[in-house]
């Protein structure tokens, strides 16, 4: 063994592959070590890069298909592999009790399992497939090869199959000390299967360089007898046709795409997971959608413009043309609360922009200034504003040191939270009315930079994109996720836009009313599966996201409905803002609160200091 | 009511007379030579900002039969002035699509009421500008 390993050391491991693997460069003879005549798997000659490899890890994600073999171990005929079950005709018998015995296996129940396949006459698996899987679980390398051969593959299966079992092999002779053994495994079983060449050249490596295998993540661990036969079966399962070797979890994989398909097929889906039951077919009804007025909040003295909830949902945000700005409360119970009212603006306040963990909030006057209040005492913190131009919207940097602002003179600035310039685009970045975001790493801002067109702008890259729209925009909204675009249109289109890479136009709404105002609209619900909006009419509309239909419009207000705000930490909570001097706080329809009419006014802070 | 959508025009700007809310340009004007009841109007190619529009419907003129529709200040809801929708003969065909702003509901270049680049109340509502 000593002798072998100072021979070994001699060569680095470029010349340990030439000897191990002369088939590879193309040698019939090398340092005199002629080739094997009967290799223990049947040969396919052929150019190296006509061989097929496989991953690293060697395991395929999917299931590989490909024609069997007539000699293939199938059930039986008589086993009722043509009839079917079902209404429709097209469920196989056999594959459905197939199925369903792996899943009892799975579960643990073997005894079930075993009375399934007694009493059904329909064995999970083939008398030679369980053999196959009864030695690789031991640890029957060889056996197992052999075993591979009669079932009845494809020669490429069949290769990336014994290549996985033959490693493992290869690994525990190693693991025993076995070099000479080892050595003769990946010369002449492994190599001539012409299968993953790559991962080959490093096994050869692990013979002279035991941390070689730590590298290709081989531990002691993986060569231990049966727990080593158990991981190679798990990998074995997803190479082999599944008529062979049924997936592990195929029903709850069937059961699972089924709920899929029912919770996409619901236009009202708005429930968690949890809820779903096997029971009967998911259909969730409108009563799952925002649509009672659950509590009307009349604090403002004028038309509310802007509404909008806190991060967490437990803060409500609102401003109007009275020059006032309010924070309410939002309760455990859905009570919906007067906090403060925010007083110091000289002009309308546009909107409110919650800083990223809720405790501050910034409020920006119509063309006018910033201010930036706690959101606990209701304190004004600071005012931001530029001699000579007035300030038309804002909002906070992602780690909330900084706020963004749009200017009247159509450029946009970045402050520190004390009022410092950080950054400024000048030129045409925004318009007079306009909204902006910034997306939650920081890199892009974005604005409407003229009346049809709204512009990302790559911070770190300075490179700008556009999103070319077929009519005037007046508003937008960003989503959770970053990635859609809401744009509100002056022709009483609502446009989602796709921003991820190139923007690309998702889906179009359609039906709300907006002819003079700017109308804002929202994502909301379950995984913002819906889109809500104001309108001039009155109402509130919200539609499905996905299939661009209209689900309801909810009559109350009596003034244009100017912006809606769902409630992130809700699902079933959904504010809206209206000329009439209202904010009114919809829910479902069983839930109702009491008292919910009155208006809580308290802790009004006025004139907050400059 | 509610915050106004409206756009600030640059250049030469014809505008509301009562709320000065921005209307046109100068440099879509097609002509001025057309008159209505109430004395001057201009044709222009485009008024597309700043304007709402009424229902169609059928009107006799000076030059034949036209459908129409009135166009309003977002501003102050006054009439301004009409687009041609439709010319029922042909030599009035190029009208269509196009606008008339009657001339004494406009402020503009060519008026003692010159306005350029003008910014006032452009976002307020209609009480503001009652």
């Amino acid at each position: 063994m000593i002798a072998m390993m100072l021979l070994l050391s001699m060569f680095d491991v470029s010349h340990l592959v030439y000897i191990m693997l002369p088939e590879i460069y193309g040698f019939r003879h090398f340092m005199g070590v002629a080739e094997d005549s009967e290799p223990p798997l049947k040969r396919v000659k052929g150019p190296l890069e006509e061989s097929k490899s496989l991953p690293e890890d060697h395991s395929t994600a999917k299931s590989v298909s490909c024609s069997l073999g007539d000699q293939m171990a199938r059930p039986l005929t008589s086993q009722g592999d043509g009839e079917t079950i079902g209404s429709q005709g097209v469920i196989r018998k056999a594959e459905f009790i197939k199925i369903i015995t792996r899943a009892l296996y799975s579960l643990g129940y073997d005894k079930s399992g075993a009375l399934l396949e007694e009493e059904s006459g329909i064995p999970l698996h083939s008398s030679v497939v369980n053999l196959f899987m009864g030695q690789v679980t031991n640890g029957k390398w060889d056996d197992s090869v052999a075993t591979l051969r009669t079932i009845g593959l494809s020669d490429e299966i069949m290769k990336s199959a014994s290549f996985l079992i033959l490693e493992q092999k290869f690994l525990e002779l190693l693991k025993m000390e076995k070099f000479a053994a080892a050595l003769d495994t990946l010369r002449n079983e492994i190599v001539p299967l012409h299968v993953n060449l790559d991962r080959v050249h490093k096994l050869a490596s692990c013979i002279i360089s035991p941390s070689q295998c730590m590298r290709l993540g081989i531990s002691g661990q993986d060569t231990e007898g049966t727990k080593s036969g158990s991981k190679i079966l798990e990998k074995l399962q997803k190479l082999l046709p599944a008529a062979i070797m049924i997936p592990e979890k195929r029903l709850e994989h069937l059961v699972e795409r089924a709920l899929d398909v029912q919770r996409e097929a619901c236009v009202f889906h708005n429930t968690s997971d949890s809820d779903l039951s096997l029971y009967s077919d998911h259909q969730c009804g409108k009563n799952q959608i925002p649509s009672q007025t659950l509590q009307i909040l009349e604090a403002h003295k004028n038309e509310v413009w802007f509404v909008q909830f806190s991060h967490n949902g437990k803060y409500l945000g609102s401003s109007s043309k009275d020059h006032s700005a309010i924070i309410w409360e939002v309760k455990e119970n859905g009570q919906v609360l007067l906090k403060h009212i925010l007083c110091g603006h000289q002009k309308p306040v546009l909107i409110v922009s919650w800083s990223p963990d809720d405790s501050q909030i910034l409020t920006c006057g119509q063309d006018e200034v910033i201010r930036r209040w706690d959101v606990s005492s209701g304190e004004c913190l600071h005012v931001y504003e530029k001699t000579g131009v007035g300030l038309i919207s804002c909002g906070w940097f992602p780690d909330g040191r900084g706020i963004f602002a749009g200017m009247t003179d159509k450029s946009i600035c970045l402050w520190d939270l004390d009022g410092r310039d950080l950054e400024c685009w000048k030129g045409q970045r925004t318009l007079r009315i306009s909204d902006m975001a910034i997306t939650d790493d920081g890199k892009r801002i974005i604005s409407v930079c003229r009346e049809s067109a709204i512009l990302l702008l790559d911070r770190e890259a300075k490179f700008d994109r556009l999103i070319e729209e077929v009519d005037m925009i007046t508003s937008f909204s960003l989503s959770k996720d970053n990635k859609f675009l809401l744009v509100n249109l002056m022709n009483q289109e609502i446009h989602l836009w796709s921003i991820e890479g190139d923007p690309k136009l998702i889906s179009e709404y359609k039906g709300h009313k907006r002819t003079r105002f700017v109308i804002r609209s929202c994502f909301g619900g379950l995984d913002q599966s819906f889109i809500a909006s104001g309108s001039e009419d009155s109402q509130v509309y919200i539609w499905h996201r996905c299939s661009g239909e209209l689900l309801l419009a909810l009559p109350g207000h009596s003034g244009a409905v100017n912006c809606v705000s769902w409630n992130p930490g809700n699902l079933h909570m959904l504010a809206s803002a209206s000329d009439d001097g209202t904010i009114r706080i919809w829910g479902l329809d069983h839930f109702n609160l009491k008292g919910g009419e009155q208006s809580n006014g308290s802790n009004h802070h006025c004139n907050g200091r400059s | 009511m509610g915050r106004l959508f409206v756009i600030t025009l640059e250049g030469s700007v014809y505008s509301c007379s009562h709320c000065h809310t921005h209307l046109a340009l100068l440099d879509d004007i097609i002509s001025k030579s057309f008159h209505c009841r109430h004395g001057k109007a201009y044709l222009f190619d485009k008024v597309s900002v700043n304007i709402t529009v009424g229902e169609k419907e059928e009107r006799m003129m000076m030059t034949g039969l036209h459908t129409v529709v009135d166009i309003f200040c977002v501003g102050c809801g006054s009439i301004v002035g009409w687009k041609y929708e439709s010319a029922h003969e042909k030599t009035q065909k190029y009208k269509e699509g196009k606008f008339i702003l009657e001339r004494f509901k406009v402020l503009g270049p060519d008026g003692s009421n010159y306005l350029v680049n003008h910014d006032a109340m452009v976002s307020g509502s209609d009480a503001d500008n009652a």
